[in-house]
């Protein structure tokens, strides 16, 4: 594959879920989670097939380079998140190299695709004890416990 | 805390969540399409039915799919979820609602609600059923899973204001009745969940001790219940799960005998446990030991 070719993001078979500062993504075909960076999941939105490398470059302005592009396009379809899988730019390098080198010249984070894994405990740890405010006001208790402060039951409750 | 670093690879357990409902979601409304198309009505409980009270879906742990069907459709309902297409879709498929509720299957279907998903119209309980619902179930399994508790805080805080308590309790006996205030009363003492004003205050502000007693313990265990037999390929294991179930757990064994929680009979109930499970499981065991031996697990 060159500058020229144009990847298109796979649709199909996928969940989608945007966060703030990163993308998740379900692969309902093999059962494995992904979770995209903000550089990944940039790359992966603009693979529309109609748009080139070149072009995705030019998009993160200046400081950034097509390597990191292609960084991102080759995760990508590792991945199998693009319809129709690329042959690798850096073939012989390790990623550690190309990233080492991208990382030093760019301004831009190095895009990211790690493989998420089922948290352990989940809400087990939730319990809404406490012995004081802060206990209620943070961690995993905040939002979930009917009150921000402790009560005299020790509870994030209402008095 | 960006969960996308290199040497990372555990989302936090809210992303996680928010993502695994989204997943369910979309297999929610794949499953009842192929029902529909087999002619089959179903009807959603627990997972995304409960998670609907719940102020933000980043709160619950999604688990199976639980879906229940009306008993005279229950083959036909195995043939659907035994095709390929849900070979990686976990499923749970229940006759009816067996043991979790005592309401005639009819009367439950009747008064059954359907609420939007992604486009897709999803059969529920009404509130009051389904509240019942949850209640037994997590009695069932003894008050094991304490996260589950909040399907229960949640139904209960966030429900309709004009969610109709007649409905939801007297409609089955007083003994049945008792469970579903005593499961809302746990969810009062160990969440904080407001119940005053409840036509049944007095009454759940009354927990036996021994639950309380039984409850502390479980939640303190190290080892997950598992079916015994998938503990086999590691002895310690194994006999940890032995060990969890002697005696057996006084909660789920006065559920399973239909018993009074509040009442003084649960070691005749765990007796009657032991008496009636340990036929099955030696012929279980034996059958295992005898596919082991064979080299055929």
């Amino acid at each position: 594959m060159n500058n020229s070719q144009y990847p298109l993001a796979r649709k199909s078979g996928l969940v989608v879920q945007e966060m703030p500062d990163e993308v998740l993504v379900y692969d309902l075909n093999s059962n494995k989670a992904h979770c995209l960076n903000e550089t990944a999941a940039k790359v992966w939105k603009s693979c529309d097939g109609r748009t080139s490398i070149d072009e995705m470059a030019a998009v993160f302005g200046k400081g950034s380079n097509e390597d990191l592009v292609w960084l991102a396009i080759d995760q990508l379809s590792e991945n199998h998140l693009l319809e129709t899988g690329v042959t690798s730019k850096f073939k012989g390098q390790s990623r550690r190299e190309v990233i080492k080198k991208i990382g030093l010249a760019s301004v831009i984070a190095v895009p990211v695709i790690a493989s998420l894994v089922a948290p352990q405990n989940a809400l087990a740890a939730q319990s809404c004890h406490c012995v004081n405010n802060t206990q209620c006001s943070s961690g995993p208790n905040l939002g979930h416990c009917a009150a921000t402060t402790c009560n005299g039951s020790g509870l994030c409750a209402a008095p | 805390m960006n969960h996308c670093d290199l040497r990372m690879v555990d989302a936090s357990v809210s992303n996680w969540n928010l993502l695994q409902a989204q997943v369910q979601k979309r297999r929610v409304t794949a499953t009842f399409e192929a029902f529909r198309a087999n002619r089959i009505e179903p009807i959603l409980i627990k997972g995304w039915a409960a998670a609907r009270y719940y102020p933000n879906l980043s709160l619950r742990r999604p688990g199976d799919i639980d879906i229940a069907v009306n008993p005279d459709e229950f083959t036909t309902a195995q043939e659907v979820v035994s095709r390929r297409d849900f070979s990686n879709v976990n499923i749970d498929l229940h006759s009816g609602l067996r043991h979790l509720d005592s309401v005639a299957w009819p009367v439950l279907f009747e008064r059954s609600i359907l609420c939007d998903l992604n486009n897709t119209k999803i059969r529920v309980l009404c509130d009051e059923d389904h509240l019942r619902l949850l209640s037994v179930h997590w009695l069932v399994d003894g008050g094991r899973y304490k996260d589950k508790l909040w399907d229960i805080f949640y139904a209960v805080e966030n429900r309709r204001p004009d969610f109709d308590w007649e409905r939801c309790l007297d409609v089955v006996s007083p003994i049945r009745r008792r469970w579903v205030i005593c499961a809302i009363a746990i969810a009062h003492a160990y969440l904080g969940l407001n119940i005053s004003g409840l036509p049944f205050e007095s009454e759940a502000n009354n927990i036996p001790a021994w639950i309380k007693e039984c409850l502390e313990k479980e939640w303190k265990q190290s080892y997950h219940f598992e079916p015994i037999l998938t503990s086999t390929h590691d002895s310690r294991l194994l006999v940890h799960q032995i060990f969890r179930r002697l005696p057996p757990n006084p909660i789920r064994a006065t559920i399973e005998a239909e018993g009074d929680l509040y009442g003084n009979r649960r070691a005749i109930y765990q007796t009657k446990v032991i008496a009636r499970r340990l036929g099955p499981f030696l012929r279980d065991l034996f059958h295992f030991i005898r596919l082991k031996m064979r080299g055929e697990t």
